[in-house]
This record gives C-alpha cells, sequence and structure tokens, in this order.
C-alpha cells in the first residue's frame, strides 16, 4: 500500500497541503513542513500496523471520507499502512501472514494503531480475528510496537462496549498495555487531523507528542471545547436556545440549555472542524454530546440534559435530575425541622397543662 | 438569675463563620444559576454579560471561601481551647458521650451538658461542612483551571472527568442547602431553650452561663 511521492493519486503541492494543515494544528512553524514532509516520505519511516477489535469501522470511516484528498491519501497512501483489515487487499490467511511478517520483520520500529476496545471478560472470548481473541492479538503485536496510538474513544476508554454494564468487560488499551507508549486519540469518530498530527509527529521528531493526564495529546485535547466555541458569546451574554427549533436555536445561540457538554470536553472540534466542510456539531445546532472523555456513555448521558441522573440506591432504577433529587431532600429536610419545631411547642403545651393541673 | 459571661470565639472565628456563611450564599445562588441560568435575553451589544458575570461572582465568592477555609483549619490546630479540634470531634470518651446525649437533647429527652464550645453533634457536622467545603473548592478549582495538568491529575484521581466533577459539585451544592437550613435552625431553637446567648455569640464572641449550673467544661 506504501507509494511515492510521485504517485499519481497525490500531487507534491496537496500533499504539502496536507503537511502544512497538521503542521498548523500541532501548533509548529511553517519551518517544520519540509522536515516534515521528509519524513512521512523517507524510505525508512516505519510501517503501520491496524488493529481492528470491538468497533464500527467509524473511526476508519471517518478518514475514507475526508472531502479534503489531501488529508485522507496523505493517511492511508503515504504512510505505509502495510495492515489495516478494511483497506488490505489480501484476505484470510494471506492476511494474517502480512501481519506476521510485518511485525516479524519491523519489530520495535512498526507503529501500531488499534482501532475499537478490547473485551476482557471470560478471556476476551467476545472478540476473535482469525481464531484468536483481541487480547491475544493485542498482547502480541503492541508490546513489540515503538508505539500504540488508540484511535477513537472505544480504544481509547472502553467506548460504548465498556458503558454499564459493560457484559464483556470492554477496555481500552491503555488499561491493559504497560510497557508500550500509547497515544489517545478519542472520539467518536476522532478527528482525522488529531490521529494524523499524532503520526507526523512521531514520524518527524520520533517520539510522541506532549499529552495530558489521559494520554491525549494537547495539541488536539488541551482546551475545553467551550473555550473555543463560536457561540461562547451568546453563554457569556445569557442568550440561550430553550427547545429545539425556537427562535434563540434559529437565531444560533448557545446550546447549553439543550445539554451541549462543550463545558466539561476537551477537543479542538470547534478549531479545526471536520472533513474540511467547516463543520461540527455546535456549528449545526446540536450540543455537544463529549465524545471525547471516558464513559460518556454513562456520564453524558441524558444528552440533553446538563447533567447525569441520580439512581436512588435500592429504588429499582429510580432515576431523579440532580435538581428534583435536591429538591426533595431540601422537602423532606424542612418537613423534619416543621414537626421538630412542633414536637417542642407540644411539648411546651403539655408541660404547662400538667403544671396548672399540679397547683 | 446570675450569669458569668465567657469568651469562647476569637474574632478570626467569627470572621470565619461569616465570610463562611456568606461566601455559601452566594456560591449557592450563583451556582444555581450556572446550572440553569433562569434569565434569557435576545438583546445584543448591550454589554450585559449576565452569565459572565454570574460565573466571576461565583468564583469570587469561591476564593473567599478557601481563604475562610484555610482559616478554620488553621484555628483547628492553633486556636483557642474551644475552637482546637479535640474540643468537638467525637474522639474522645467525654465528646463521644457528649455526641450522644445531644442527640436525646434534641429529641426533647434529658438534659444539656453544659460546655463552652460545641457541642460534639454539632461540632461533627461542622468537620463534615469542612470536609465538603474541601470538596467543592477542589472540585471548583479542576473546573476552574481545565488547562494546568497537576490539577487534571488531582481532579482525575478524586472525581473523574470534568463531567463528573461538575456532577459531584453540583451534589455536594445540596448537602449545604440541607446544613444552612438545619443549622439555623438548631441555633436558634438552642437560643430559646437555653438562654446562654447562642446567636449573639457569633457576632460578640461571648456566651453566658448561669452561675449555679456553670459551663462544665
Ligand atoms: C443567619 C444565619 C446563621 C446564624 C445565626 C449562625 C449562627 C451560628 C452559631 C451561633 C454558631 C455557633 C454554634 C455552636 O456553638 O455550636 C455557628 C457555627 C457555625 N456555622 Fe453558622 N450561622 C448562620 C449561618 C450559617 C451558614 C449559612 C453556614 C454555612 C453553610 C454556617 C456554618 C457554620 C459553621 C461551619 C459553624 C461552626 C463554626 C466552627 O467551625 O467552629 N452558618 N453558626
Ligand atoms: C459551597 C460552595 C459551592 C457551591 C454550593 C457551588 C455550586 C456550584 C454549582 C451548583 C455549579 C453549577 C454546576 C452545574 O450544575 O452545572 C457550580 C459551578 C462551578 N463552580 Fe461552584 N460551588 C461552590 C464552590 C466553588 C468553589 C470554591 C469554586 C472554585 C473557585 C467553584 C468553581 C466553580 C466552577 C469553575 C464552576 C463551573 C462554572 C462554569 O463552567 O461555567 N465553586 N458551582
Ligand atoms: S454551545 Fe456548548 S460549547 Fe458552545 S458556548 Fe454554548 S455551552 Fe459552550
Amino acid at each position: 500500500m506504501s507509494r511515492t511521492l510521485w504517485d499519481p493519486e497525490v500531487s507534491r503541492r496537496s500533499f504539502l497541503k496536507g503537511c502544512a494543515i497538521c503542521c498548523a494544528a500541532l501548533g509548529l512553524s511553517d519551518d517544520i513542513i519540509p522536515k516534515m514532509a521528509e519524513a512521512a516520505t523517507s524510505k525508512k519511516r516505519p510501517p503501520v500496523v491496524w488493529l481492528h477489535f470491538q468497533e464500527c469501522t467509524g473511526c476508519t470511516e471517518t478518514l475514507l471520507r475526508a472531502s479534503h484528498p489531501d488529508v485522507a491519501r496523505l493517511i492511508l497512501d503515504i504512510i505505509s499502512v502495510d495492515y489495516h483489515e478494511t483497506l488490505l487487499a489480501a484476505a484470510g490467511e494471506q492476511a494474517e501472514e502480512i501481519l506476521r511478517s510485518t511485525v516479524a520483520e519491523n519489530s520495535g520500529k512498526f507503529v501500531c494503531v488499534v482501532e475499537g476496545a478490547i473485551p476482557t471478560k471470560d478471556n476476551g472470548i467476545y472478540c476473535k480475528i482469525g481464531g484468536r481473541t483481541a487480547l491475544e492479538i493485542l498482547n502480541e503485536v503492541a508490546p513489540k510496537a515503538a508505539a500504540v496510538i488508540a484511535i477513537g474513544t472505544c480504544a481509547s476508554f472502553g467506548g460504548i462496549q465498556a458503558a454499564k454494564p459493560n457484559p464483556t468487560g470492554a477496555k481500552g488499551v491503555r488499561d491493559i498495555l504497560n510497557t508500550t507508549p500509547v497515544v489517545n486519540c478519542p472520539g467518536c469518530p476522532p478527528n482525522p487531523i488529531a490521529f494524523l498530527g499524532t503520526v507526523l509527529h512521531f514520524l518527524t521528531f520520533k517520539r510522541l507528542p506532549p499529552t495530558d493526564r489521559l494520554g491525549r495529546p494537547l495539541f488536539a485535547y488541551g482546551r475545553k471545547i467551550h473555550d473555543h466555541c463560536e457561540r461562547r458569546p451568546h453563554f457569556d451574554e445569557g442568550r440561550f436556545a430553550e427547545q429545539f427549533g425556537d427562535c434563540g436555536h434559529k437565531n444560533g445561540y448557545c446550546l447549553y440549555k439543550l445539554g451541549c457538554k462543550g463545558p466539561e470536553t476537551y477537543s479542538n472540534c470547534p478549531a479545526v472542524r471536520f472533513n474540511d466542510v467547516g463543520v461540527w456539531p455546535v456549528y449545526v445546532g446540536h450540543g455537544c454530546v463529549g465524545c471525547t472523555e471516558p464513559n460518556f456513555w454513562d456520564t453524558m448521558t441524558p444528552f440533553y440534559e446538563r447533567l447525569p441522573n441520580v439512581s436512588i440506591p435500592g429504588g429499582n432504577g429510580i432515576n431523579n435530575s440532580a435538581e428534583s433529587f435536591g429538591k426533595k431532600a431540601l422537602g423532606i429536610t424542612g418537613a423534619a425541622v416543621a414537626i421538630h419545631a412542633l414536637a417542642g411547642i407540644g411539648k411546651k403545651l403539655a408541660q404547662k397543662k400538667g403544671e396548672t393541673g399540679d397547683e | 438569675m446570675d450569669y458569668t459571661v465567657k469568651k469562647v470565639w476569637s474574632p478570626l472565628l467569627r470572621l470565619y463563620h461569616w465570610t463562611f456563611a456568606i461566601s455559601i450564599g452566594t456560591l449557592v445562588v450563583t451556582g444555581l444559576y450556572i446550572h440553569d441560568p433562569w434569565t434569557n435575553s435576545t438583546l445584543f451589544g448591550t454589554g450585559k454579560f449576565t452569565m459572565a458575570l454570574f460565573r466571576e461572582i461565583h468564583f469570587s465568592a469561591g476564593f473567599a471561601l478557601m481563604a475562610a477555609f484555610i482559616a478554620r483549619v488553621y484555628l483547628l490546630i492553633f486556636g483557642n481551647k474551644e475552637e482546637r479540634i479535640l474540643s468537638f470531634a467525637p474522639v474522645t470518651p467525654a465528646n463521644i458521650r457528649n455526641f450522644f446525649s445531644t442527640i436525646g437533647y434534641y429529641l426533647y429527652f434529658g438534659k444539656k451538658e453544659h460546655r463552652p464550645g460545641h457541642n460534639a453533634f454539632a461540632g461533627t457536622f461542622y468537620l463534615l461542612t469542612l470536609f465538603f467545603a474541601l470538596g467543592q473548592i477542589l472540585s471548583g478549582l479542576y473546573l476552574m483551571y481545565p488547562e494546568n495538568l497537576s490539577i487534571q491529575g488531582m481532579g482525575l484521581a478524586l472525581f473523574g472527568t470534568q463531567q463528573e466533577a461538575r456532577f459531584i459539585h453540583h451534589l455536594i451544592m445540596w448537602y449545604f442547602m440541607l446544613f444552612a437550613l438545619v443549622h439555623v435552625y438548631i441555633v436558634i431553637w438552642n437560643d430559646i431553650m437555653d438562654p446562654e446567648g447562642l446567636v449573639s455569640s457569633i457576632f460578640t464572641g461571648r456566651k453566658f452561663f448561669e452561675k449555679k449550673a456553670g459551663p462544665s467544661a
């Protein structure tokens, strides 16, 4: 799959454009572009092995659907993806052989990309490829890689498979591997630029980009959505859409009251946007659902409420919004206070009666 | 009846109490606004930054709370006899006894045990309140400085993601509302049941004790 610079599908011009986009996303000066271009096309550049586990292939799809051909081709053509189940022409035993030989020939040098969560319950029997479990494949391939990049929220934190009650014991790569460095590019799906920037950073500087405490590269996940959002002035000035389709919504007001999770979510969506057509969820009128955060299926739902519900222990799945839960607690306490006061008054009256009776 | 006057609360403790109470009142009101902004505007260009203003007041009050918290922790160790932690924490035998006798007294059984400082039952809740104040301070700092990696490490270890921290921050608010309601009621109730001047003590620092009963501690 590896092609050269002079491949007819990628012109030098569009190739450099792709490098420049990533350079900008990484916050690097444009002096780096030639170095990056050189690293990405060098004969000695590390091959990429792409493992698919419990996933929907949505992450690969976003890369392929990037309307800007430069970015997609840069990923798939220039960096040599030697093994990728979705894109591989080979199948069956042949494909397995490519994986084996790539890993063997490039031990300690290749980049391992993981897409999808890894089930761990019952020895991981819930996801098998070629008769082997995801856990086995990961434990065999990843420790031999120079670096591991987890693409998507599933590979990073478990994603929807790991949502409660997590029947298959699905986990993210970092919860399983502790030897090889792992960078997480979460998102459902993640932005192609976040992924490509990470790869190019590794190729150019021979090390992974600096990350936050959840292993997410800072250049893409260093800030909250809310702090870059184009609707932020409406937030600060107190203009909110109350319902989908109301006049506030039509006027482009802030989606906070419709449950936007931008204030709790780290990602560069508002800056980089998606698929090079300049859109992202909040732009088209839907609140952020927080897809780059761990356990977002559990903690960011209900998607159209600000906060998760409080489940009442022993209450047989009774759920209540934090607001009405608190109001109930306050009501009960108020009633208790009133009863206490009445009991005191009652006791005083009873005592008085007793005293007058004695006289 | 003859009374003796005893000075129990130092100026710093009184200053702490009112900073604490007023900042928490402010934090609850502004926090509820941040949670669900009850105003909505269609005005442009008026320079009315309603949400920004509520957030700024919230953060300023948050720092006042932090200062009050630090003052109280200092007094727990270096304050006068009544202010120190061992005077009311339910860890010494006398305090444990007082803890249960106070519950009885509050349920209209038994007699009040006269002490100059807090009773151990109230003291336990004051300590719990300080603990929750620390929870609000740490989760608040995590929400406020999302880009600081050390704070992120602390927040992830204690609360989880930003969303989980926010949820916890919100739930702890309800503890403060419950505490304030019960606290103000109990303080007034105590003042009615036993005329030692409890309410004014938090302004003046002085309490009054009947000469013959006298403080038992
Ligand atoms: C107008 C309302 C209030 C009055 C009259 C009042 C009065 C008092 C009094 C008399 C005490 C001493 C009680 C004792 O010796 O056991 C006290 C202690 C305390 N109050 Fe309040 N209070 C008020 C509001 C609040 C509020 C809103 C809070 C916080 C939510 C609060 C938090 C505390 C705490 C934490 C203490 C313990 C002080 C210590 O650490 O030693 N108070 N208050
Ligand atoms: C008793 C003390 C406090 C109470 C009752 C309180 C209450 C609240 C509430 C209800 C919210 C809204 C959460 C939601 O539902 O979305 C909030 C948000 C927040 N609070 Fe507090 N808070 C307290 C102390 C603090 C402190 C000490 C700080 C730190 C300085 C702080 C910083 C914040 C921040 C940064 C937010 C998020 C605001 C935003 O992103 O727009 N809070 N608080
Ligand atoms: S739409 Fe969402 S991210 Fe944008 S300002 Fe409003 S709350 Fe923040």
